[in-house]
């Protein structure tokens, strides 16, 4: 999947502004972003339900405006709540949209059989989904997102409304689709914990703006470059320890609750040279433990004005 | 086109449809009441309302000369043929305009609120297939349910009207037009005109309101024949079924060069 300089606008405001990014095959990528930050237009524009301002979009080397059939054919997309017709049961949900998917009759009903089996819904595949709880109906609109074993699949905030056991699964079914069967999967969310954990890559979106793109490590570390250190030591030497290394500029150090020694601030080549200070004052060192800084950091670094990294 | 597309699409709205008790409750009622309880009840009129074979007899002095040469002097034979023939033939239509005209209204207005279209949007069906389904899974229960209730209407007609013509008289030839050719076209026109509506519209409710309003010409056409100004003929009949046709399908024309997922898109 790639787009390239893609504007879209909605009357004059501007959804996505000269966005351009490439997908792998096999890939977990996210996009990440507040809300309004062009997320869902972009899925629109992936797959042919909005035309692009300028710019190019292909997909599987495909147009999405000029092919979106043959494009559709070989994506699911999630939507953040679950669509889903209430008067139907379960398991007409998901015969209707094999169909609309044109799955071979014969493969049609194994599949939806391990889906409804696979997500927990086997023993309620006759019920309306009407009376479906918010987990269920979410569990079901996955469920009918693969019911064509799609080779790109986009999943809006997946796990809102999911109880943890559920989230899991969902978790789960991701990593399998990419690892193990070469699907790519683009997740669109606010939780940064789980794009952290799934993701290959991540793009964080701004106003409609590519800020950042990259690995989740990769990121964290390029927008986040300063590093918490945790440091345990004899109790008794707390304060010289305290007073040494606020003596050092830029950084800020605290005791915890546990006694231990949080500090702030210390960019990544110094951390050796905190350590050998501590070590020279005669100051016993027990642990000390540098904090990786998380795509969350770097994400919220990120929205402050005048941040953004390639 | 991808056939199976098409029919799963129309499938997956006629089950909602029919398991929709505000959508089924107008769809059973309106039917009904037209076809099988104004039958029975006016062909019986002059006998149960005291009077009302005077009335009768003195509208029947009113209605144009073609009427009155047609169906000549009032008698109660007459009055059933002018009734079933003529006055009650128009109201017949607004079965298949009314029933296209609901189903049409859920399955654009209503599959938009219900927010279930955009699932429908993401999926292979082109543009052309999704409208294409939508149209017959609105005019298809249309017209079936046109055709048995002209059926059962015949039936009903027969039997209650035998003790006085002794003989199967009805459909005669201009209702078996309408039935045929008018019916189908009315089908057409108020689904063209409710997809119209449904396309400027975000919710069922303004889809229904606006597109009622499609309702006019069948009601100009009732009002029209019970106060003898049309005389429904033959060719009256496949003449009003050509204009019908030509502006159902002159509107939907227009509505599939505006039935664009790029478009609906922007309504969800």
């Amino acid at each position: 999947m790639v787009l390239d300089r893609v504007v879209h606008r909605y009357g004059a405001t501007v959804a996505l502004r000269d966005l351009s990014l490439t997908v792998d095959e096999g890939e977990v990528f996210s996009l990440l972003g507040h809300n309004g930050a062009g997320k869902t237009t972009t899925v629109r524009i992936v797959n042919g339900l909005l035309a692009p301002a300028s710019g190019s979009v292909s997909v599987f080397g495909q147009s999405p405006l000029t092919d979106g059939a043959s494009v559709r054919r070989r994506t699911a997309v999630l939507t953040e709540s679950p669509t889903l017709d209430e008067r139907l049961t379960a398991r007409e949900t998901l015969e209707a949209f094999a169909e609309m998917y044109d799955v071979p009759r014969a493969d049609a009903r194994p599949r939806i059989d391990a889906l409804l089996g696979e997500f927990g819904i086997a023993d309620r595949a006759r019920d309306r989904v009407g009376g479906f709880s918010r987990g269920m109906k979410q569990r079901l609109s996955l469920a009918r997102a693969l019911v064509h074993d799609p080779d790109l699949l986009f999943l809006d905030e997946p796990t809102a409304g999911l109880d943890p056991v559920a989230t899991q699964q969902l978790h789960d079914t991701v990593r399998r689709m990419a690892r193990a069967r070469g699907r790519t999967v683009v997740l669109c969310t606010h939780n940064l914990v789980e794009a952290q954990a799934l993701s290959d890559r991540v793009a964080v979106l701004g106003g409609g703006e590519l800020l950042a793109l990259g690995s989740p490590a990769e990121l964290a570390r390029r927008i986040t470059p300063r590093l918490e250190v945790t440091i345990e030591t004899d109790p008794a030497r707390e304060a010289d320890a305290v007073a040494l290394i606020a003596a050092q500029d830029g950084l800020t150090v605290t005791i915890d609750r546990t006694g231990l020694l949080r500090v702030g601030g210390i960019p990544r080549e110094r951390v050796p040279d905190i350590a050998a200070r501590l070590v020279a004052g005669g100051i016993p060192l027990f642990r000390l433990e540098p904090h990786e800084p998380s795509l969350t950091d770097a994400y919220f670094a990120l929205q402050q004005p005048g941040k953004g990294s390639e | 086109m991808n056939q199976r597309i098409v029919a799963a699409i129309v499938r997956k709205d006629l089950r909602v449809v029919r398991r929709s008790r505000a959508l089924m409750t107008p769809l059973i009622v309106l039917p009904v009441l037209l076809m099988i309880v104004f039958p029975t009840v006016f062909t019986f009129l002059p006998r149960i309302v005291g009077g009302a074979r005077t009335a009768f007899s003195e509208m029947f002095r009113n209605l144009p000369d073609p009427v009155k040469q047609q169906f000549g002097e009032f008698t109660e034979a007459t009055w059933i043929r002018v009734v079933h023939t003529q006055m009650l033939a128009p109201l017949m239509l607004l079965v298949p305009f009314m029933v296209a005209n609901v189903i049409a209204a859920d399955g654009f207005a209503g599959e938009r609120e219900r927010k279930t279209l955009e699932p429908l949007l993401y999926t292979p069906a082109t543009d052309a297939e999704l409208f294409f389904a939508k149209l017959l899974a609105a005019w298809i229960p249309a017209v079936m349910i046109a055709f048995g209730g002209a059926f059962i209407y015949a039936v009903i007609v027969n039997v209650t009207a035998w003790p006085v013509m002794h003989r199967v008289f009805f459909p005669d030839l201009t209702w078996t037009v309408m039935v045929l050719w008018m019916a189908p076209a009315f089908a057409a026109l108020g689904l063209a005109g409710m997809l119209l509506v449904s396309l400027r519209v975000r919710g069922m409710q303004e889809a229904t309101q606006l597109g009622g309003l499609f309702v006019l010409p069948v009601i100009a056409l009732v009002v029209g024949e019970v106060r003898g100004a049309i005389l429904l003929g033959p060719l009256m009949a496949v003449a009003i079924g050509l204009l019908v046709w030509a502006i159902a399908g002159a509107l939907l024309l227009f509505g599939v060069k505006r039935f664009k997922r790029t478009s609906l898109v922007g309504k969800l």
